[in-house]
């Protein structure tokens, strides 16, 4: 199994950084985001597979950020971490295509194995697109190869 | 304070009550009593009117009549006085054929007599033995000498029957004499006395000295004294009418009048109440009218009144009521809002603190790993603290979750619930709590109770709220011992049933109880209670249209009391 890549969005800098360092101690690649836009960015240059993404920030917030993100890369999983106890939030994000969510405060372990959970999901679901491919296009033996290289 | 409220609030409803009282019995009694009045006044008018205009009438007329009588007698005799002469009259058997022509015309007259101017009985004509008899210094020989012409009273006489004398005098070659007949009152006076009105109506004549001419059938001979002494009036054609009392002091209606051919007067007079029957039968039902009227009137005010004062009584009560909710309502949705915000933004700070705590964890027990630090007694304090950091942000985040909780109050979802076969189920899930603290838990479920239609997570978490709260009661009055909670549940009215949790612990002081429900209002240890656990179950039961009030007493018990709307 390839290294889980994740990327972590909140308008808190320390969160991010500190997060950064605690998840680089367990030896995970971590990318980081101040906002949405830029989380966007960075999205079209990395290959990320789990984004984890506060509802609240200013400018463009979680919701609408979300939103991009499945419209652009629907392969990306998202987790989203909200504030709000209530469920209105959180649903709104399942709602909109997110993996899972997460209540503030949250523990480094629960955010890690929600993260996993997500990222193993986008492993079985490409998988399953794998098989798919190599299926149909098992006559040309060229464009599996191309296939392949694309990917 | 209250208490002056109290008097101003009864005073202002005593006012109101008058006000309306007054306006509904006065008017309509007023009414009703000034048409009756009106009524009475033009009918009693009337009716006077017309009863003393017939007995007017009947005056007139029979004055006509016995006035027609004494003229035609008289004009008999003229006839008689005209036709013969002295000489002739004085003839026995002259007298005679005149006196039977005269008897032909009418048979009042009784006798008939011829007088020289000397008063000598000349000639007599009748059943008794007057000739030769002198007259001159009789009283109405004397009167027809100088006047020519008179009518006596009635009298009795010789003849013991009454009867009076019509006497004439004549002029004749210087010389006067005078020719009388007696009348017989016999004929006379049932013109009279045959006048009957109603039951009491009568009529008789009386002459100018008051005695009776003619018998009064109501009592009063002839020549007696009329007993009752009437105001005669004056002489001339005119009817006089009066009230007057009699002798019994029997009021009556007179109606009088003077004869014109003699000095007699007609009375006709009638018991009032018989004349004015009508008028009584009129009073009485004009009586019995305005009371039945009044005593509808004042009836159907007084109730009409208490009902309203009632009415008004309740509305504003409700009004009161509902504002003091609306307002209660307004200021913990605004506290909730509020205090959700709050949350809200202390859950960032307490993700930061959280992750740094974690890293500080991280680094400490790889430097612990790695043997760059040492195990010693500062390290476990270290550690120590650092557990209690991580601790104590557990316990922030808590606090904000029940803060989100109650601020963001989620739309129950809504399901028919059994309460007989649901209470038993959330009770059963603190039952093994309760049996290990020694706490009796009873139920007290009616069999009648209808459903009702509620959300079943959120009414169990105010009843589970309500029967922990009931449980530290409980333990801190009686420790394991003699705890009893009793959840009940029954019909309360239409369309409402009311579950309670009753428990016999510590009581809640007078000036707690008006708080219970006010978020972060606790009496409990910090760190034991958030104070949003009351607040919270207000907020869901308000959801559900219903209420939830507390009864309490220092050392005695507590009782909280949920009311919600049922099904059906």
């Amino acid at each position: 199994m390839k290294e889980m890549k994740m990327m972590l969005v909140d308008d808190e800098e320390r969160f991010l950084s500190t997060m950064k360092k605690l998840l680089a101690r367990k030896e995970i690649d971590v990318l980081t985001a101040t906002s949405g836009p830029e989380a966007l960015e960075i999205l079209r240059e990395h290959n990320v597979h789990v984004v984890i993404l506060d509802v609240k920030m200013p400018g463009m917030d979680g919701i609408a950020t979300l939103k991009q993100i499945k419209r652009q890369y629907p392969m990306v999983e998202v987790i989203m971490l909200t504030g709000h106890a209530t469920a209105e939030s959180a649903v709104e994000g399942l709602k909109s295509g997110a993996a899972d969510y997460l209540m503030k405060p949250t523990d480094i372990d629960e955010l890690l194995q929600k993260a996993r959970e997500a990222y193993e999901k986008r492993q079985r679901l490409e998988e399953k697109i794998r098989v798919l491919q190599m299926r149909t296009l098992s006559g040309s033996p060229r464009d599996i190869i191309r296939e392949s290289e694309e990917s | 304070m209250k208490k002056s409220n109290v008097t101003d609030e009864t005073k202002y409803y005593s006012a109101m009550r008058r006000l309306i009282l007054s306006a509904m019995i006065g008017l309509p009694l007023g009414l009703l009593i000034s048409v009756l009045c009106i009524t009475y006044y033009f009918f009693t008018y009337s009716i006077e009117a017309s009863t003393t205009s017939s007995m007017s009438r009947i005056v007139e007329d029979h004055r006509h009549m016995i006035d027609t009588f004494l003229r035609e007698r008289k004009a008999d005799l003229l006839f008689v006085l005209r036709s013969y002469t002295f000489k002739d009259l004085s003839n026995p058997q002259k007298l005679e054929q005149v006196f039977a022509r005269l008897q032909e015309k009418s048979n009042a007259f009784v006798d008939l007599g011829i007088f020289n101017e000397a008063g000598v009985h000349v000639a007599y004509h009748g059943p008794y033995r007057l000739a030769g008899k002198i007259y001159k210094h009789t009283k109405w020989f004397k009167e027809v000498m100088k006047r020519g012409y008179y009518i006596s009273d009635i009298f009795l006489g010789f003849r013991r029957v009454p009867h009076f004398i019509i006497a004439i005098a004549k002029e004749e070659k210087g010389r006067r004499w005078v020719i009388r007949a007696t009348i017989d009152t016999y004929l006379f006076s049932n013109l009279v006395e045959g006048i009957r009105i109603g039951k009491t109506g009568e009529a008789y004549l009386l002459n100018a000295q008051g005695a009776f001419q003619t018998e009064r059938r109501s009592g009063g001979h002839i020549l007696e004294k009329d007993p009752e002494t009437l105001q005669f009036p004056a002489r001339g054609g005119r009817i006089k009418t009066f009230v007057q009392k009699d002798a019994r002091g029997e009021k009556y209606l007179y109606a009088t009048t003077w004869l014109r051919e003699k000095d007699w007067l007609l009375v006709v007079r009638q018991e009032r109440s018989d004349a004015f029957k009508t008028l009584s039968t009129a009073t009485y039902l004009v009586l019995l009218v305005s009371l039945v009227g009044g005593v509808a009137i004042i009836s159907l005010a007084f109730s009409l009144t208490a009902r309203i004062v009632g009415r008004m009584k309740q509305a504003d009560m409700d009004k009161r009521s509902l504002s003091e909710q609306l307002i209660r309502a307004s200021r913990l949705a605004e506290l909730g809002e509020m205090a959700a915000g709050f949350a809200h933004e202390i859950n960032n700070p307490l993700q930061i603190i959280r992750s740094e705590q974690t890293l500080i964890e991280t680094i400490l027990s790889d430097l612990k790993d790695s043997g760059q630090i040492k195990g010693s007694k500062d390290l476990m304090e270290l550690e120590e603290s650092m557990d209690q950091i991580r601790l104590q942000i557990d316990r922030c985040a808590r606090i904000t979750q029940s803060i989100l909780q109650f601020g963001r109050q989620s739309e129950p979802s809504f399901e028919e619930i059994d309460l007989r076969a649901w209470i038993p189920q959330v009770t059963a899930m603190i039952s093994k709590k309760a049996s290990v603290h020694g706490i009796k838990l009873g139920h007290e479920i009616s069999d009648h109770i209808p459903r009702i239609n509620g959300d079943p997570a959120q009414l169990q978490q105010v009843l589970i709220n309500l029967l922990n709260n009931a449980m530290d009661a409980v333990l801190s009055r009686h420790g394991t011992e003699g705890g009893e909670i009793i959840v009940g549940a029954a019909k309360k009215d239409k369309g409402r049933i009311v579950i309670w949790v009753k428990d016999n612990g510590i009581g809640i002081s007078p000036e707690n109880l008006k708080n219970v429900f006010r978020p972060f209002f606790t009496t409990k240890p910090p760190g034991k209670g958030t104070g949003l656990g009351l607040s919270v179950c207000y907020g869901i039961i308000e959801n559900m249209g219903g209420t939830i009030e507390v009864e309490s007493e220092k050392g005695v018990g507590t009782t909280f009391i949920i009311t919600l709307p049922a099904e059906g």
